[in-house]
């Protein structure tokens, strides 16, 4: 009797203990999926088909695209995902460049305020920038940029730094000192030694930090909503925030604004998730 | 920004050391626009709360607005009641979402499992999403009128249970509690899973020559190895929830209904800034939110840092 | 204290055969090295004995008693890994103590035993740090103290030297030696370094390729090598192996022409050759001497000389056909310098032969 339980002991997975762990998450699998694919599903429904039977796929009869139709007739989608594209793109691009070029500075350099500004940026790692909004909308009042793109890229640029710092200068910390010191002894300018020795070697490190700062522009609704909320300068965020506040009890409209929102996201994220999933794992993030 | 100060006397003593330009070029703009948006307009939140403004004239009032605040009929009892449903949202954060997390990232990173990368993919993807999305899909799926919720329960025979969770005073914040546990459940996990795999495997059989059984492994050895790791997720978690206002605004609006129910320090900041129905917004009074806001996620950090991190060394391998 | 039967034991990895049938017995209190390149399975085999890896086929018994699925604290094993695989957040005395406890045994007991062991390992002014306060020695003793605590009828060790800088690692393995006569202990030790082997072992079981090639003590592995593969694993410099053809077979000797020329009288019993027959050489560094007029002479130029102050390793070409440069251990103070000719020798008894198989050919006049 006791033999057989100590039988299986190391047996790797023991099969009904790793029928349950499978259990387990593939429940929750379905859990983290099913509401997303639910909502997908239904945007290509009619009405009825929707109230009927919401778990059932689209069919010949209930197939329609009428609430894209809407929500291209009735917004202007199009406009939004290139206002959310241009902001993006531009701030991460420039965390990027920008952090790079300051984390080599912080950590390359001695000067009297290295310590106090590496400190003021690790500050701004927790301190979330959105406490700051009364100042900074009166800032961009006076700016005169309320209602444009720019406010929200200098924003974000401000908002990605801290973390972008951060992470930089610990891989820079581990590119070897004879790089740097070879180059010196052959007289490169010190500019020269950043962008044609450092910035290179930076890329793996950078993919990290791109994505970190991507996701939370992307999905941004705060400024936005506060600093231009302007037709002509709305993000895809609040732009569907926007539509389906007003069209809320137009069911095929709302579902495909939202899957108009999700898939290309879902679709980058299954494209990058393994570059995503390896920057989190790798301890970048501390 | 006491860098450039030799920038501004030159000449002044002769035997100074040259301006190294090269660290202006490399550090200037990244620190212009970062003091610019990010470390003045914090600064000059918390001075601006200390002032009064009306019909354009700023005056100086000293700590009242923060009296206002935590003592006036008018605002005392909205912010109290802000200040304890962010407490209670971060609560459940806290008792649910980081043990899921724990629970997945540990059977996650059991060994030789298949299929862990598609598990850790999928669990992951509504944390990509934007809050606002979310919120909208679940308002959908606890909608009565579309019923799917209902439907469910009724297969599971627990459909006397359903009710308009979202609708209902009691129970609107515990609802969006768990779908914003829902939504960042992946977070805690990745973080733990790594941390998982970086004991080495060899410790792990020390423990299992040692003669420990798996429960025993894991609690003497494991999970004081990932304790960084939760203290960590824990002080994300309380700045994110103090921070949150996206999905309150979203499935509620900025009256975070019904009866302010939901409402959370990041609704109550946007309210009081911008003003709602018939109450003016004010900047100043917004500032004092703001200012509450920074004091508590300090406190946090602060605790966090002297009390946590410095008990928990991390450890080396 | 406890001995070992391994019995046709065989590990697989889904697919891939990893080990093919290990017969092999340990006595009680022996001191068994497993030696081996990277790769040859001795690890795997370790961590089988050990009860981390589960045994495919084949029996395990130790102490008489079958213990395939034991665990490893029921199998009564201890185990010393490369890395130390202490425990970071626990104190030196809670490593120790850490098995103990698990056990359930009390408090008292556990902290005679402890003590005991420290006080052994020179470690008891060190019970209350933490691991990353210690240097790679003291870990290394408090990984032998966690296991000796536990009071095991094996030792397992993995390579416990291998991370210990080249000093500490002779020190260490001196005194590993003393603790096993010390302790008695029936001890199993992975390296693949072959000093470690040839200087600590009772028993060598030389691996390759997830078969034991040859196991036998440290001096019949190195005068009687079963193979090409152990004659070349036991010994440093590695032996010699040189391209020859059988040109004649007595009763106590077989005659060879080697490809670069000479002709070698070797001590070796031929019965199994036949003329004209391809076989390989095989001379240890130490074997050849300066040729005065004996037979079996070599000559050719030296290319490289490595002295060592002691003795000296001089490398030697034999000529256009020689596969490659003969290697040859002579005293510090000789005088030779690269591009100087040499002549050499050895005596019919220091050769070995092999044939096209690799396997060896019995050596006369070799107790």
């Amino acid at each position: 009797m006791m033999i057989s339980a100590f039988k299986n002991f190391n047996l790797g997975r023991s099969v009904p203990k790793s029928v349950a762990i499978h259990g387990v998450l593939m429940a929750y699998t379905v859990i983290a999926l099913f509401p997303i694919l639910v909502v997908i599903i239904n945007a290509f429904k009619e009405r009825r088909a929707i109230f009927r039977d919401p778990l059932a796929m689209p069919t010949m009869d209930s197939f329609t695209l009428v609430g894209f139709e809407q929500v291209l007739l009735r917004s202007d989608f199009g406009l939004y995902s290139w206002n959310s594209l241009v902001v993006t793109l531009l701030a991460v691009g420039l965390v990027l460049l920008l952090g790079a070029m300051a984390a080599w500075a912080l950590t390359e350099y001695k000067f009297r305020t290295n310590l106090l500004i590496t400190f003021l940026f690790a500050m701004g790692i927790m301190i979330p920038i959105r406490l700051g909004t009364v100042s900074i909308l009166r800032l961009m009042v006076d700016l005169n940029l309320v209602n444009t793109l720019t406010a929200l890229v200098l924003v974000y640029i401000a908002q990605g730094l801290p973390l972008a710092v951060y992470i930089l200068s610990e891989f820079i910390r581990t590119i070897p000192k004879e790089l740097k010191e070879a180059a010196r002894c052959d007289a490169v300018s010190e500019y020269k030694i950043f962008f044609c020795i450092i910035l290179p070697l930076l890329k793996p490190a950078m993919a990290t930090v791109a994505v970190f700062t991507m996701i939370p522009i992307w999905n941004d609704l705060w400024f936005p909503l506060i600093l231009a909320p302007g037709e002509e300068t709305r993000t895809i965020t609040l732009g569907v925030q926007q539509f389906v506040g007003q069209y809320v009890t137009d069911w095929n409209s709302v579902l495909s604004a939202l899957t108009m929102a999700i898939v290309p996201v879902l679709v980058l994220y299954t494209i990058f998730s393994r570059q995503l999933i390896r920057g989190l794992t790798s301890g970048a993030v501390k | 920004m006491t860098l450039p100060k030799s920038k501004s006397t030159p000449e002044s003593a002769v035997e100074k050391k040259p301006i190294p330009w090269h660290i202006v070029f490399f550090l200037g703009p990244a620190l212009l626009i970062y003091l610019t948006f990010s470390v003045y307009p914090l600064l000059d939140t918390l001075i601006l709360s200390l002032y009064d403004e009306q019909k354009g004239q700023s005056s100086f009032v000293g700590l009242q607005n923060f009296i206002t605040l935590i003592s006036d009929d008018n605002w005392s009892s909205a912010f109290w009641n802000a200040l304890a449903n962010n407490f209670q949202f971060f609560i459940i954060h806290m008792l649910v979402q980081n043990p899921i997390g724990l629970l997945l990232a540990v059977l996650l990173s059991s060994p030789k499992l298949r299929f862990s990368g598609s598990y850790r993919t999928f669990i992951f993807m509504p944390t990509m999403l934007s809050v606002v999305i979310i919120g909208f899909v679940w308002q959908l799926l606890l909608s009565p009128i579309w019923g799917i919720s209902e439907n469910f329960l009724y297969h599971l025979g627990l459909d006397h249970y359903f009710d308009a969770w979202l609708g209902k005073e009691s129970s609107a914040l515990i609802t969006l509690s768990f779908i914003s546990v829902w939504q960042f459940v992946g977070i805690p996990m990745m973080l733990i899973y790594a941390t998982l795999l970086n004991i080495p495997d060899d410790i792990v059989d020390a423990s299992v020559v040692d003669g420990a059984n798996p429960m025993q492994t894991f609690w003497y050895i494991k999970l004081p190895l990932i304790l960084p790791t939760i203290a960590m997720v824990s002080i994300l978690t309380f700045v994110a929830n103090f921070n949150a206002f996206e999905l309150i605004y979203a499935v509620k609006g900025a009256l975070a209904g019904p009866n302010f129910s939901t409402d959370l320090m990041g609704t109550f900041f946007y309210r009081t800034f911008f003003g709602f129905q018939l109450q003016e917004g004010s900047a100043t009074m917004g500032a004092a939110v703001a200012t509450l806001m920074f004091l508590i996620i300090l406190v946090g950090i602060m605790l966090f840092l002297f009390f946590v991190q410095r008990r928990i060394q991390r450890f080396q391998f | 204290m406890a001995s070992v039967k391994l019995d046709n034991i065989q590990k697989r990895f889904g697919d891939v055969q990893v080990l093919h049938g290990i017969d092999l017995d340990i006595k009680d209190g022996e001191f068994v090295v497993l030696i081996g390149e990277s790769g040859c399975g001795k690890s795997t085999l370790l961590r089988l004995l050990s009860g981390l890896e589960e045994i495919t086929e084949g029996d395990l018994h130790i102490d008489g008693q079958r213990v395939n699925h034991q665990s490893p604290a029921q199998r009564g094993i201890a185990m010393v890994f490369q890395s130390y695989a202490l425990y970071p957040h626990m104190s030196v005395y809670k490593n120790m103590a850490f098995g103990l406890k698990i056990a359930g045994q009390d408090k008292q007991a556990v902290k005679l035993k402890v003590e005991e062991a420290a006080k052994k390992l020179k470690i008891d002014h060190l019970l209350e740090r933490l691991p990353r306060e210690l240097s790679g020695g003291q870990r290394q003793r408090v990984a032998i103290g966690r296991a000796i605590v536990r009071d095991p009828k094996v030792f397992l060790f993995d390579e416990p030297l291998s991370n210990l800088d080249a000093s500490l690692r002779v020190k260490t393995r001196v005194e590993l030696g003393k603790l096993h006569q010390e302790l008695n202990a029936t001890i199993v030790y992975v390296t693949h370094d072959q000093v470690e082997a040839m200087t600590l072992g009772d028993k060598i079981v030389v691996m390759n390729q997830g078969r034991i090639e040859q196991a036998g003590t440290p001096l019949s592995l190195y005068h009687h090598p079963k193979t090409e593969f152990v004659a070349g694993f036991i010994g440093s410099p590695k032996m010699n192996f040189i391209s020859a053809q059988v040109t004649s077979i007595e009763s106590d000797s077989v005659q060879l022409m080697l490809e670069s020329g000479p002709t070698i009288r070797a001590a070796i019993d031929g019965q199994t050759l036949k003329l004209a027959d391809k076989v390989k050489l095989g001379v240890r560094p130490e074997h050849f001497v300066l040729a005065t007029d004996e037979e079996n002479q070599f000559q050719g130029r030296v290319s490289l000389v490595e002295n060592l102050g002691e003795l000296a390793y001089v490398y030697v070409n034999t000529g256009q056909n020689a596969e490659s440069d003969i290697v040859i251990k002579l005293d510090g103070d000789c005088q030779y310098q690269a591009g100087d000719s040499i002549r050499f020798a050895v005596a019919a008894a220091d050769t070995y032969l092999f044939d096209k198989a690799g396997m060896a050919l019995p050596r006369l006049n070799k107790a």
